[in-house]
């Protein structure tokens, strides 16, 4: 394990969960004789829910965890507020072990550090929409005017001014959702759990709440851990990308290598059908300049410039403007390579050259 | 032949179902699947050997029901061929032609003596005698006369029945084949156990049930042919147990009642205490308080909590109970039942909560909770005398074991309906147990445990005619006297009693919830 950095606000050490009775000796056959999941299944009639998960998320990072159903995404997040306990491993969360906290410190954890949303947004039906963003507030106890005062900072962040007094079964499914995710910033926690929030939610509101989120993040700084089943979604939101199968992290990468490196057949299938135009860069295509041989009669210094973090919908413009390659150069403005249109179509076709 | 494959695989599956006689099946279960309307498929087997082929085949509704109906044409069958038809009324005719026998014997004497005039009375009697004797005889006769045609009946049903089974087979045979094909545990093919079974079962049933019905002195006749062993020592008409054993312990728990009540007197008087206490303090409030004050506050109550429609109402039911003179008797009425639901609420609400949270205290519980809610009250008035004596209290009791389960099961199950979903997002927010129970269950759950409320307010006043025979004074023990003396206006008036403050009640609780919901 590499040593963590004093920016890492989540570590998850090799953390296993294993549902069933037997779930300690299954833990145990499991680390002796390296027993995959439906051995686990038919020996002990014990569940992996988790097996063997490790990553750290940085502050402010936004870390997806992307997985299909039953890929264990829900129990993992799950574990980062102690929701579910592991069966093994460990889990440190800005800086605290998790597992070694009593109820009282594990309640104020995440009374005041860590919020949460939740795909079925969960209010309370009987509490007016101001009740329900401040019941983390009532949970620490904090008097009824800070209570509102806060809660009605939390919904002018999610643009549900004059909604206050309205009951959660009045309003829709978006904008119980906003409610839901005013209610997680309420206490002003350092880090944000969502599990699969714009799940439940049509394609068009999913955008713009996809839009609101990141917009919110960019200004709050959140660090956030966000579930989905949807790799667009991750893509979109993510500053990297987890990708679960069967309870195991396959793959932990930043969107961009995802897609041009996936891991294994599994990650493969799910990048197929994604557009690669913003997630690749002119890095990953480029001809290196001392190789690239000019066509007759091109010149370079007549080429147009981009820079290496230039993206391929980018590059598309530029190409269409002109016959010349495209002359990448690096931060210091040194050029380093060229793109022509061959090497474009290529690199649009399978994201690599 | 050039079926469809997957009609082979249909007609394989049938064979494997049925093993024996495959093509037989085949080909009438093909019939049966293929036709729209009726059809009629004939079963020889089935006919022949009625219950023991369902037997056979594991089909045991067909054994059951072609057992009893070949049961009731034997029966018939019996009766005409050896069954004393008029047999009872042979028997009377002897009895009394032994008792004309005896009189004209005893006339016969009175004459020696002298005693004319005694001697016509007994000759008269048995005059009289004889011409009931004759009736008898006669209609005896006429019995008789009806065995041949009770025997063709029984032929006649015999054979209707055999058709029945033949016809009906296949039907039946079909069905199980088509259950047999989702749940595989179900029987296929042929059972030796099951004719064994079937055998068993026909021997047990079958001949003691024939001569119970066609032979007059069924335990003589067994014990004829047992040599004593059946009807004699072990008479079939009636079980030979007496209430010897019933005795025995009806007595070991009337000790035990006397024993816990003597060794628990003190608890049983602490809660004799605690009820006549809350029991008392309603009443004051009721009765002590000036009737227009109470009359008053009722009213505005109703139209605070419900509404004017049900305000109005309220006034109209308690201006009757005032003018009927039973404004005293009534409100004693409402203080039982205040008394009652009160503590059913005080006492269910916890428990309701706790059995909603643990799924093993509410299987344990759940037994109980039927026990209360289904045994007779008068069961449990006597034990309940037996600790507690008579008067109120005792009566709050009963209303007490009868009114408080649904107001437990409303609650646990409003508990249990809370979603998981909401529960672990107020978790997930820091939320203490007791915050958690405050803040989301209980609130979540009210719609169901205000329902339960209701309903056990309106089971204690089902019950106040009951608490009144163990002495509960009210509009119960006006009812109950209207009972004794049949007197009907009494127990009309005394009834519309119970029925308005019934209705006040339910109207006002649940006027109050609906604005509330609003």
């Amino acid at each position: 394990m590499q040593p963590t950095s004093s920016q890492d606000m989540i570590v998850l050490e090799n953390v296993w969960k294993i549902f069933g009775y037997n779930a300690d000796e299954a833990m145990a056959a499991i680390k002796e004789r390296n027993l995959s999941k439906n051995d686990v299944l038919a020996e002990f009639g014990c569940v992996v829910g988790i097996a063997d998960c490790s990553f750290s998320v940085r502050k402010g990072e936004v870390f997806c965890v992307m997985g299909l159903s039953g890929s264990g995404k829900s129990t993992m997040v799950r574990h980062l507020n102690r929701l579910i306990e592991p069966t093994a491993g460990k889990i440190n969360v800005l800086g605290r072990d998790m597992l070694a906290l009593n109820d009282a410190d594990l309640r104020a954890m995440r009374a005041r550090e860590i919020g949460m949303v939740f795909q079925h947004m969960a209010l309370l039906p009987h509490r007016t929409v101001r009740d329900n963003v401040a019941f983390p507030l009532q949970i620490r106890g904090e008097s009824k005017a800070k209570r509102w005062e806060v809660s009605q900072r939390c919904l002018a962040m999610v643009n549900l001014e004059g909604y206050e007094d309205r009951f959660p079964n009045e309003l829709s499914g978006g904008m119980q959702q906003r409610v839901g995710l005013a209610r997680a910033l309420a206490s002003d926690p350092d880090v944000l759990l969502m599990d699969e929030p714009f799940s439940a939610l049509d394609p068009l509101i999913r955008r713009q709440l996809q839009d609101q989120f990141m917009e919110l993040s960019q200004k709050l700084h959140k660090t956030t851990v966000f579930i989905t089943h949807d790799l667009d979604e991750a893509i979109r939101i993510g500053d990297r990308i987890a990708i679960m199968k069967d309870g195991r992290i396959v793959q932990i990468g930043t969107p961009e290598e995802i897609v041009t490196q996936p891991a294994d057949d599994y990650v493969r299938d799910f990048v197929e059908g994604i557009s690669k135009l913003k997630l690749v860069f002119a890095h990953s295509i480029m001809v290196p300049i001392s190789e690239f041989k000019p066509d007759r009669g091109q010149k370079l210094d007549k080429a147009p410039r981009a820079s290496h973090a230039a993206s391929l919908d980018a590059l598309i413009d530029i190409s269409a403007t002109t016959t010349h390659p495209i002359v990448i150069h690096d931060d210091d403005g040194k050029e380093i390579g060229v793109v022509d249109k061959t090497t474009l179509l290529k690199g649009i076709q399978g994201g690599k050259a | 032949m050039t079926e469809p494959a997957d009609k082979n695989h249909l007609g394989a599956s049938i064979d494997t179902f049925a093993v024996s006689k495959t093509t037989f099946y085949r080909r009438e279960f093909t019939r049966i699947q293929e036709a729209e309307g009726i059809v009629l498929s004939w079963n020889s087997m089935a006919a022949i050997f009625g219950p023991l082929w369902g037997a056979m085949r594991g089909i045991w509704g067909f054994f059951w029901v072609f057992l009893v109906l070949e049961m009731f044409a034997l029966v018939q069958i019996g009766r005409g061929l050896w069954g004393e038809l008029g047999g009872d009324k042979l028997e009377r005719y002897e009895r009394l032609s032994a008792n004309i026998a005896k009189r004209e014997a005893q006339a016969a004497e009175l004459l020696a003596a002298g005693d004319a005039a005694g001697a016509e009375g007994k000759l008269k009697i048995a005059t009289n005698l004889k011409k009931a004797a004759e009736t008898a005889l006669l209609e005896a006769q006429e019995a008789a006369q009806q065995a041949t045609t009770v025997l063709l009946i029984g032929l006649s049903l015999l054979l209707l029945v055999k058709l029945l089974e033949g016809f009906y087979a296949n039907h039946a045979y079909e069905r199980q084949y088509l259950k047999w094909r989702s749940n595989p545990r179900i029987q296929s093919g042929t059972s030796v156990k099951g004719v064994i079974w079937g055998l068993v079962l026909v021997f047990c049933i079958l001949p003691l049930t024939l001569i119970r019905f066609t032979v007059v002195k069924t335990d003589e006749t067994l014990s004829a042919f047992t040599g004593g062993l059946l009807g004699d020592r072990l008479p079939m008409t009636e079980f030979p147990v007496g209430k010897e054993y019933f005795t025995i312990l009806a007595a070991h728990g009337d000790e035990g009642f006397d024993w816990l009540a003597n060794r628990f007197g003190g608890v049983f008087d602490g809660i004799t205490h605690v009820i006549r206490s809350v029991l008392n303090a309603i009443e004051t409030l009721l009765i002590g308080t000036p009737w227009p004050v109470v009359m008053v506050v009722i009213v505005v109550a109703a139209f605070r909590l419900a509404g004017i429609r049900i305000a109005i109402f309220t006034a109209a039911a308690l201006a009757y109970l005032a003018f009927m003179g039973l404004w005293e008797i009534s409100m004693i009425t409402v203080a039982l039942i205040g008394t009652g639901a009160f503590l059913c609420i005080l006492l269910g609400i916890p428990l309701g909560i706790w059995f909603g949270k643990s799924q093993r205290a509410y299987k344990t519980a759940e037994p109980v909770l039927d026990f209360m809610q289904t045994m007779p009250a008068f069961v449990y008035l006597i034990p309940i005398i037996a600790f507690f004596g008579t008067g109120k209290p005792p009566g709050v009791l009963a209303t007490l074991i009868f009114a408080m389960p649904p107001v437990i099961r409303l609650t646990a199950l409003g508990m249990r309906g809370v979603p998981e979903t909401t529960k672990e997002a107020a978790l997930a927010f820091g939320c203490s147990r007791r915050q958690l129970l405050w803040n989301v269950e209980l609130p979540l759950a009210m719609p169901s445990i205000m329902t339960g409320i209701n309903q056990t307010i309106l089971m204690s006043l089902s019950m106040v005619v009951i608490a009144s025979l163990i002495g509960a004074e009210g509009l119960g023990a006006l009812i109950l006297e209207a009972l004794q003396y049949a007197a009907k206006g009494q127990g009309l008036l005394g009834g519309l009693a119970i029925l308005f403050c019934a209705m006040v009640i339910d109207r006002v609780a649940q006027g109050a919830y609906k604005k509330n919901q609003d």
